[in-house]
This record gives structure tokens, C-alpha cells and sequence, in this order.
């Protein structure tokens, strides 16, 4: 007999979306974590979305995750980005109430029947027979469990760095959980250090909004969720200023005192999301940096200095800050920090994120190397799926390359591995076009339902949208305009369904006409694309046994016979994208494969 | 090769490249009947498995290639138990190379070596070993290296077309990271830079040009023998014959209009025709003969004119770019004619066989400054990278993810050239040359 069917460590945005998978397909699952105030938090930017991050966050909310719904009723402003730069790379962002998100948050997975909270700190596993058996707590609990998903954040030997400053933090102020990074070591775990770091808050009064400029948000605001009908929520404005040649000489003349560049930190830090001095030192040509000045919340004085993160030390922060125009006399109540942190090779996991070290222990968020609350998310709920579905004895739900984001994610993860914190983007997936946020919830909400998360009333909403965009698509069909038919005429680029006049058009909702709109007017493109993702699809179908010995098979060069062991793919498909592969290799394997079916 | 992918339509030529009476061209994978059908007089589509089929091949002008037999295969028979078919067609080089272009353009792909092994494996052949599957692909694998290595970007090629891909790949990543970021961090609007590109497809095409005079040794050339009735040129043909060593075989042409044989003329590999003389008549079978010749001449590289100096009212035909004019009986008439030479003595034929070999290889020199390149393949590569080019140039007004789709292939093309290349290429370019991230 155990405790309980699952347990959760940790209560972030992977914590939050793993549990309510679990609790809500029924199994009595416990969240542990440090900190029942700290659910939820928003610890960097107090923002949701962005480019292939919005996407994300669709396909958690198409799966049936909670993500969409909690910034949904939190944003305080929202925002559709690169409008004009291609509607297959357009995405949703919203700033959020991070002070509302966190408590929404934990009131959500408050009201769960199945859900227990309880705060502590898991300093081990149980492991029995190779399989996940139960943890062991810093106050010296032992709960046992049948699975369990483990998702630290920055948590794990975390330390944070203000110059010559340094705590054994995940966050400023909050401590980090010991311990459990060596015990994993110990078990075998490839455990590695990764930095990221986060910008100084500033009062609202003590800013100057006369040198900045405003930046409104769009009206009406667009939800997240497949499920939120319209959003009621106030929008607040951001702002934008520069840095100056003044902030950059001070930068250069204190860059010796930085945790990063005294070689403190070991660590590596995204490229993506570099500090102001890492700005400063690598592009030395540029005159100035763009500063967005961000609202944390309604209730709340302090502000987000988005694009100047950094570990110099609190008086250089004060210095550099100050000689940003709108920010002279800007009064700093949190500074900058950097943190230092454990992660989990992510080459270690199956694409369901279950460990291959332990059975039934699941991975998901930053602990796997990846950075972002969108991307912790998505692995939450599919590590909370899938341990559902080991629960219930079911096999894994693998999405693919092809069908979202998050397969884009995932496979990346547990295919090649990663240096630097990985954050989505839309480059990294070869058929972007085919993954449109407003397109995720026919993608995936069949899959999250047949899974078991997904309601019902979901599909319901699906059935009907997508029987209102063939409707829609028929109506277009049997219109003429001109010499044509109006779905021709919509495949021209300059044409907008929106200035054709057709009868009944008017009848359907806006969302659903611009999704018409783009099906049509990529119809030909993704035609080019299917084959390609067909072809792909039957590789990642040819399963390779997870016992396969590669050693037995003859005429494969030993590097690839390297990587194959490294990695063990689940699949030809998953084997083909290992870097560094040779094709032949690939073809000398599945013969092996093929032949070792047959007996 | 793309990746030893069951079910995408292959062909592959069964019996050795050579002049034989009897070739076999094999072709499987999904559709691979209906691909072929519209190229085909006999009907193949819903004829059943293991039936031959007699039929004409033809082009998409309608002109007919070959006289052939089909054998079609339905899926779950033949060799690799896919939709196939085997065409049995003459055996001669020129019908073989127009067979294979023909599948090539109409989407069917050379097979790689030991492909069809693979498939026939995978496909559950169970009187294939797996020993022997795996072998044929070990033994592609070392063949295709050492082919690699002789067909190796080398030297200025391959740095060209490094610069090359290093110049697409800034394009991309300037436009990824209008993808990638929103216009509020990246405010600068992107301009389809249509002078780079245009000099790019430019460079691509001037590159794949000189493929012209590699292939001409690879492939060779088609050359006529015309003239008069009795002005020698069955004469000539018999005296380049003489010349050649590596006459392989000599064959009457159908309808007896003309002489065909295969030779080699300074290394250029020749099929050459000897035909009936040009005579007024107003026979009709005669006139037949006459026209026949006539397409020959429409369809040769380089048209060999025998006139006889000793006969007088030799009309002589435009000299043009096609035609090389020559006189026979050097041994009666002297040598007053320019390239006159004598079938009997031997006289003045070195002088017409360098002319020939001259005019052949003539426009196929490589523009200065180009480098050359030397494979079909490489050809293929850069001309696909200049028609993706040239796609993303036609979308500069649709959507930048949809100009982006055409830059990656472009990318890619380049890629199987030089090298690999992956999309973590693209994120390192645009975070070293762009200041990023808020």
C-alpha cells in the first residue's frame, strides 16, 4: 500500500501543471514544496507568452494544462506579436499580476479533490528494484508513492550572485534545497550547473514616465485558453527607454566585479537572454540597449527593468540605473542577481521525460535544462500525463516534431541535450508552419482527451469550431468574387476575408474566419510540407526495443554506436536526429532492428 | 541520399551501363505506376501484377523514346515488394540516359546502391539475410566515400560555396530574428535584400554552367554524318571507326536510313551516325528516309558535312555553329579545300578529327573566373539552391515565415553540398551577430 499514487516536488509552473494532470485524471497525488506562498511565482519577467512561448501555452491549454486560464484571468495587459511578419510566426504575450497569478495558482490546485499540499523538502528518493518507490524529507518524513515528478527549478544547490555577494538561494531571499543534486549524483544522474539572471525592480513613483516611451497594449484582449470566451481585465501600459554612453562606461569600468566575468560562476548562461554586461562587452558598437519598464502587478509599486539583468554589484546597479533617462532617481527595491543551479541531463530521460535511471520518477522544467515558465509548463503537464498513463498502464503520449511545439521541445531535449538554457523558439521547429497557435487545440485537444485530461465540454468546443470552419470553408467555396471562387481569391497573400462581403459570413466568429483565412492561404504551402512530415512520422514509428544491444550489430561506425548508447532513441525517427549521425548507420539499424522483430 | 526511406519512388538501372541489345530500368515506391503511366502508350495503372506491357516511352512533347515492355508489380510483389516496374528497353546509352532523365523529372529518384535491398528487407523479404541487406549498404557506404572523395568539393569551388552558404545564412538569420523576437525588441522592418539574392542565383548559375563541358565528356555527344549521295561519307565514318579502339558496337539503324555505332573522338565519347545521302527523288520511301535523317540532324550536337570538291555542284550547307564542312577525295582533288582529307591515303584525317573534337567541346568552356564543377549531382544541388532562391524572392510579398521556409531549403541544397547544416546553426548566427534578449 502507498501514500499516495504520485508525488510532485516542487511548486512551480511544471509543478503546478504536473500535479493538476495527476489529481485530475484521479490519482491521489501530493505536491511538496519549501515554500505554499511561493506557488506559482513568477521569479524573472512578470510576463506569459511571447513568440513560439504563446504557442506553448496554447497547446498546454489544448491538452487540457492550466497555464491559459491562469493568465487569462491575471493579465494586465496583452499583446499579439509580429502581426505583420507572418501569421505562422504570430504569437500571443500578456504581462501578468504575478502577485494574482501565484494566488490564483494555488487556489486552483486548493479546490483539486485528489490534490494534497504540503511544505517541506525532498532531500531523497526511495528507489526500489530500480523504481521510484518514495522520497525522504528534510524534516525527515518518508512518504512513498508510484510515481513521482521531480521539478527543482532553480532550486537545487542554487546560489545566487550580487557581485562579490553570494547565497545558497533559489531565489533572492528564498534558500535553496541541499542535498538532493549529490544524491542524484550519487545515483548516477549526469547533474550540471547552468546561470540565469534576473533584473533590479524599481518604485513607479520615484520614475520618470515624461522621458520614456508608452507602450499600449492591443484592445480587445485575446485569451489564452480554447475555453475563455472573452478577457475583463484592466491593461496597463509598459514603458521604454535606453541605456546611455554613461551606463556603458560605468558597466566597462566595474566588469572586473562580476561574478560572471571573475569567473565565480560556472554556470552557462543563455545567449539568448544576456546580462547588460554580457551586452555591453559583445556588441561594444551599439550606442545604446533597449530598456522595457514592466508592472508587476496592480497592487503593487514595483516595476520590471526587462533587458538589464545583471550580477554587478548593488552599488555599480545603482550607478549604471541612474544614468538611464526616466530612471535618474529611480529608488532600487530588489536588486539584479544571477543564479547558479543544478540541472539533470536531459539526454538521461525517455521522450515521456520518465527517467532512465529510476523508473516511474519523472523530470520536467528548468531541472531538465530549459529556461522559461512556458516551457517548464509544458513538460509539467505532459510529465503529469504521462505518469498517469504509467499509472493506468498505458503507453506514453509522445507528441511529435510535427504536431506541436512541445514535441519540438521535448525530442530537442532528449535527443541532443543541451548547453545553455533552452528556450523555444520558432526556428527550432522544421515545420513551424504547421504549428499556429490558434491551431492547437485541433492538433492536440483529441490527444489530451483520449488521454484523460481534456474534458469533454472541450471536445465539444472543438467539434463545434471545427465544424464551423468547414462550414465557413464550403460557404467560401460556392461564393464567386469576380472571376473566381472566394476561397481562391483568399489564397492571394493581399487578400482579407474580412473585406470580402458574402452572405451569412457575418454569422462567425472573428477567430474563426481569420483561422479559415490561414488555412486556405497556406493550403499550398503545407501541401509542400506533408510530405516531408509523413515521411518523418513513419521513422518515429519504427520502434527500437529499449534493450537493444547495440554492440551486437556489425558494420556501424563506432562513433554513431557511441551516440546510439548515449542516447538510446525510442524510435529510427528519434536516432536520425542525434547530431553527427551518419545516414547509413541509420539504415545498417534498422535493418538490425527490423531483423530482431522477426526473431 | 536523403535517408533510406521505404515507399519514395526510386528507379535504378538493373543491368550494367553499356551498349547491350537489352536494358532493364527498375522503378518502386508509392505511385511510382500512376507517375509513370502519363509517359507511357500501354496501360499500366490497373494492369495486374507481373504483366508485361508493350508500349512506347514518351517525352512530355509526345516524342517517342523507346519502344519498351513494362512489367508492372503491385505492392506485396517483385523484388522489393512495393508498387514497381521494370521497363525492358533497347539497350543503347542515349535510350538509357533519356529513360532515366524522364523518371528523373517526372519525381522519381536515382536509387542509391543497396536501396533496393534495404527495401526489399525492411518490406519482410524473408529469403534476404540480414547479413546480406547490411553488407550492400557497408559496401554504398565505403563506394560512396571513395566517390565522394573524387567528386569532393575542392579548393575554390569549395570555398565559393561556402561563401556562399555563409551569405544565405546571414539573410536567414536577419529574418529568423524578426521570427523569433517581437517588433517591439527588433523594430527595424526586414527588406527582402533582392541585389544580394539576385547575385547569388547568379553566381549559383554561372557555377552550374560548367557542368556543360564536364558532361560532355561524361555523357557525350550525337554527330551526324551528312553529304550527298557517294561523297564520302561512309568513307569518313569508316576512317573515324578505323581511329577508334573503343568501338563497342555497330548497329543498322530501323528503317536502314542510317548507320549508328558508338566511338570516342579526343576522349569525347561519340555516338555517331552515318546517313543516307541527300539525292531529289520523289519516291516515297525515299522522301521517308529523307525526313528521318532530317530529325537526326534537328536532334545532333554537330553535323559532320562531306562534300565532294570533285563533283562540282556540291551545294554547301550555312556553315553555323552545328555544321563542320569537310572534303573527301583529298587523293583526286589536292588540297585546295580547307579540311579536305583522304579516306584512302589518310591524308588530312588528324586535322578533320581535331576540328570535330574542337567544335564539340566549343561554348562548353567554363567562364573566367567560375570555378568548375564536375558532378551531376553538384549541378543538381546548386540549381535547386537558386530555384529555392529564386521562390523566396517571388514571396517577398507573402509572409516572412513563408520566404524563410524557401531560404532553409536553400539552405539545405547547400547543405548536402558542403556539408551539414542544422537549425542550431541558425540560432548561433543570429545570437553572435545580433544584441538579443530583453
Amino acid at each position: 500500500m502507498r501514500d499516495y499514487d504520485a508525488i510532485v516536488i516542487g511548486g512551480g509552473h511544471a509543478g503546478i501543471e504536473a500535479s493538476l494532470s495527476l489529481a485530475r485524471e484521479g490519482f491521489d497525488t501530493l505536491l511538496i514544496t519549501q515554500s505554499l506562498d511561493a506557488i506559482g511565482r513568477m521569479s524573472c519577467n512578470p510576463s506569459i507568452g511571447g513568440l513560439a512561448k504563446g504557442n506553448l501555452v496554447r497547446e498546454i491549454d489544448a491538452l487540457g494544462g492550466e497555464m491559459g486560464h491562469l493568465i487569462d484571468r491575471t493579465m494586465i495587459q496583452m499583446r499579439i506579436l509580429n502581426r505583420r511578419r507572418g501569421p505562422a510566426v504570430q504569437a500571443p504575450r500578456a504581462q501578468a499580476d504575478k502577485f494574482s497569478y501565484s494566488r490564483l495558482a494555488k487556489e486552483t490546485l486548493e479546490k483539486e479533490h485528489h490534490l494534497f499540499l504540503f511544505m517541506d523538502t525532498v532531500v531523497d528518493f526511495i528507489v526500489e528494484q530500480g523504481r521510484i518507490a518514495g522520497v525522504v524529507t528534510e524534516r525527515g518524513w518518508k512518504i512513498s508513492s508510484r510515481t513521482a515528478v521531480l521539478t527543482t527549478g532553480t532550486f537545487m544547490n542554487g546560489k545566487i550572485f550580487i557581485g562579490e555577494y553570494e547565497a545558497p538561494c533559489g531565489r533572492l531571499g528564498e534558500s535553496a534545497a541541499a542535498g538532493l543534486g549529490d544524491r542524484l549524483r550519487e545515483k548516477g544522474f549526469r547533474v550540471g550547473r547552468m546561470k540565469t539572471g534576473t533584473p533590479a525592480r524599481v518604485r513607479k513613483s520615484s520614475l520618470d514616465f515624461s522621458e520614456m516611451e508608452l507602450q499600449e497594449g492591443d484592445d480587445p484582449m485575446e485569451p489564452f485558453s480554447f475555453e475563455t470566451e472573452h478577457v475583463d481585465r484592466p491593461s496597463l501600459p509598459c514603458y521604454v527607454t535606453y541605456t546611455t554612453e554613461e551606463t556603458h562606461r560605468i558597466i566597462r569600468s566595474n566588469i572586473s566585479r562580476s561574478p560572471l566575468y571573475g569567473g565565480k560562476i560556472v554556470g552557462r548562461g543563455p545567449r539568448y537572454c544576456p546580462s547588460i554586461e554580457d551586452k555591453v562587452v559583445r556588441f561594444p558598437d551599439r550606442e545604446r540597449h533597449q530598456i522595457f519598464v514592466e508592472p508587476e502587478g496592480e497592487g503593487t509599486e514595483e516595476m520590471y527593468l526587462n533587458g538589464l539583468s545583471s550580477s554587478l554589484p548593488e552599488d555599480v546597479q545603482h550607478s549604471f540605473i541612474h544614468s538611464v533617462p526616466g530612471l535618474r532617481h529611480a529608488e532600487i527595491m530588489r536588486p539584479a542577481y544571477a543564479v547558479e543551479y543544478d540541472y539533470l541531463n536531459p539526454l538521461d530521460l525517455f521522450p515521456s521525460l520518465e527517467s532512465k535511471l529510476i523508473g516511474g520518477l519523472f523530470i520536467a522544467g528548468q531541472t531538465n535544462g530549459t529556461s522559461g515558465y512556458e516551457e517548464a509548463a509544458a513538460q509539467g503537464v505532459m510529465a503529469g500525463i504521462n505518469a498517469a498513463q504509467l499509472l493506468k498502464g498505458e503507453k506514453p503520449l509522445i507528441l511529435s516534431r510535427t504536431e506541436a511545439y512541445i514535441g519540438v521541445l521535448i525530442d530537442d531535449l532528449v535527443t541532443k541535450g543541451t548547453e545553455e538554457p533552452y528556450r523555444m523558439f520558432t526556428s527550432r521547429a522544421e515545420h513551424r508552419l504547421s504549428l499556429r497557435h490558434d491551431t492547437a487545440d485541433q492538433r492536440l485537444t483529441p490527444k489530451g482527451f483520449a488521454a484523460g485530461l481534456a474534458s469533454p465540454e472541450r471536445m465539444e468546443r472543438l467539434r463545434k469550431k471545427s465544424a464551423e470552419i468547414e462550414s465557413v470553408k464550403m460557404l467560401l467555396r460556392s461564393a464567386r468574387a469576380g472571376s473566381k471562387s472566394a476561397y481562391d481569391v483568399l489564397k492571394e497573400p493581399e487578400a482579407d476575408i474580412f473585406s470580402l462581403h458574402i452572405d451569412g459570413l457575418d454569422s462567425y466568429s472573428a477567430s474563426v474566419l481569420r483561422e479559415v483565412e490561414l488555412d486556405i492561404k497556406y493550403s499550398g504551402y503545407l501541401l509542400r510540407q506533408e510530405r516531408e512530415i509523413e515521411k518523418a512520422k513513419r521513422l518515429d514509428n519504427m520502434e527500437i526495443p529499449a534493450d537493444f544491444d547495440y554492440d551486437s550489430i556489425d558494420g556501424i561506425s563506432s562513433e554513431s554506436r557511441e551516440k546510439f548508447k548515449a542516447v538510446r532513441p525510442v524510435s529510427i525517427g528519434q536516432a536520425r536526429r542525434i547530431s553527427g549521425v551518419r545516414v547509413s548507420d541509420i539504415a545498417v539499424l534498422s535493418v538490425a532492428v527490423r531483423s530482431r522483430e522477426r526473431g | 541520399m536523403a535517408h533510406y526511406a521505404t515507399d519514395e519512388p526510386v528507379y535504378a538501372l538493373a543491368t550494367p551501363y553499356s551498349p547491350s541489345a537489352l536494358a532493364v530500368i527498375r522503378a518502386s515506391g508509392e505511385g511510382v505506376l500512376s507517375i509513370f503511366q502519363p509517359y507511357f502508350t500501354g496501360r499500366i495503372t490497373d494492369a495486374p501484377s507481373g504483366k508485361a506491357v508493350h508500349g512506347y516511352v514518351k517525352d512530355e512533347c509526345g516524342e517517342r523514346i523507346d519502344e519498351v515492355m513494362t512489367v508492372v508489380y503491385r505492392k506485396g510483389h517483385g523484388y522489393t515488394s512495393e508498387e514497381a516496374f521494370e521497363i525492358m528497353c533497347h539497350g543503347s546509352l542515349p535510350v538509357i540516359r533519356s529513360l532515366s532523365a524522364l523518371l528523373e523529372r517526372a519525381g522519381i529518384r536515382e536509387a542509391e546502391r543497396g536501396e533496393f535491398t534495404y527495401r526489399a528487407f525492411m518490406h519482410g523479404r524473408m529469403d534476404l539475410t540480414e547479413a546480406e541487406a547490411v553488407e550492400e549498404i557497408v559496401k554504398a557506404r565505403t563506394e560512396r566515400a571513395g566517390s565522394d572523395a573524387l567528386s569532393r568539393l575542392t579548393g575554390s569551388i569549395y570555398r565559393e560555396a561556402e561563401a556562399i552558404k555563409d551569405s544565405v545564412l546571414n539573410i536567414l538569420a536577419s529574418l529568423e530574428v524578426q521570427l523569433d523576437y517581437g517588433e517591439d525588441e527588433i523594430p527595424e522592418e526586414w527588406v527582402f535584400p533582392h541585389e544580394e539574392v539576385r547575385a547569388i542565383i547568379t553566381r549559383l548559375r554561372s557555377i552550374a554552367a560548367t557542368f556543360a563541358s564536364s558532361r560532355l565528356y561524361s555523357e557525350g555527344a550525337s554527330v551526324v554524318i551528312a553529304g550527298r549521295t557517294n561523297a564520302g561519307k561512309s568513307s569518313l565514318f569508316n576512317a573515324l571507326l578505323k581511329e577508334n579502339r573503343a568501338i563497342v558496337s555497330s548497329e543498322e539503324g530501323t528503317t536502314r536510313d542510317y548507320i549508328e555505332t558508338e566511338a570516342v573522338i579526343r576522349g569525347i565519347p561519340v555516338r555517331l551516325f552515318d546517313t543516307a545521302g541527300f539525292r531529289e527523288t520523289d519516291g516515297s520511301i525515299e522522301l521517308e528516309g529523307i525526313r528521318r535523317t532530317e530529325e537526326l540532324m534537328e536532334k545532333a550536337d554537330l553535323i559532320i558535312y562531306v562534300s565532294d570538291p570533285s563533283s562540282g555542284d556540291d551545294p554547301h550547307p550555312d556553315d553555323d555553329s552545328r555544321t563542320l564542312t569537310v572534303s573527301s577525295k583529298r587523293d583526286i582533288t589536292g588540297r585546295d579545300a580547307p579540311l579536305s582529307f583522304s579516306s584512302v591515303t589518310g591524308e588530312g584525317l588528324d586535322e578533320v578529327i581535331d576540328a570535330i573534337a574542337e567544335r564539340l567541346s566549343r561554348g562548353t568552356e567554363a567562364p573566367e573566373g567560375v570555378p568548375r564543377i564536375d558532378s551531376l549531382r553538384q549541378k543538381e544541388k546548386l540549381e535547386e539552391t537558386a530555384e529555392a532562391l529564386e521562390s523566396a524572392e517571388l514571396s517577398s510579398f507573402a509572409g516572412f515565415d513563408i520566404i524563410a521556409m524557401y531560404l532553409q531549403s536553400a539552405l539545405s541544397s547547400l547543405g548536402e553540398l558542403t556539408g551539414e547544416i542544422t537549425g542550431d546553426d541558425i540560432l548561433d548566427r543570429l545570437f553572435s551577430s545580433f544584441c538579443l534578449g530583453k
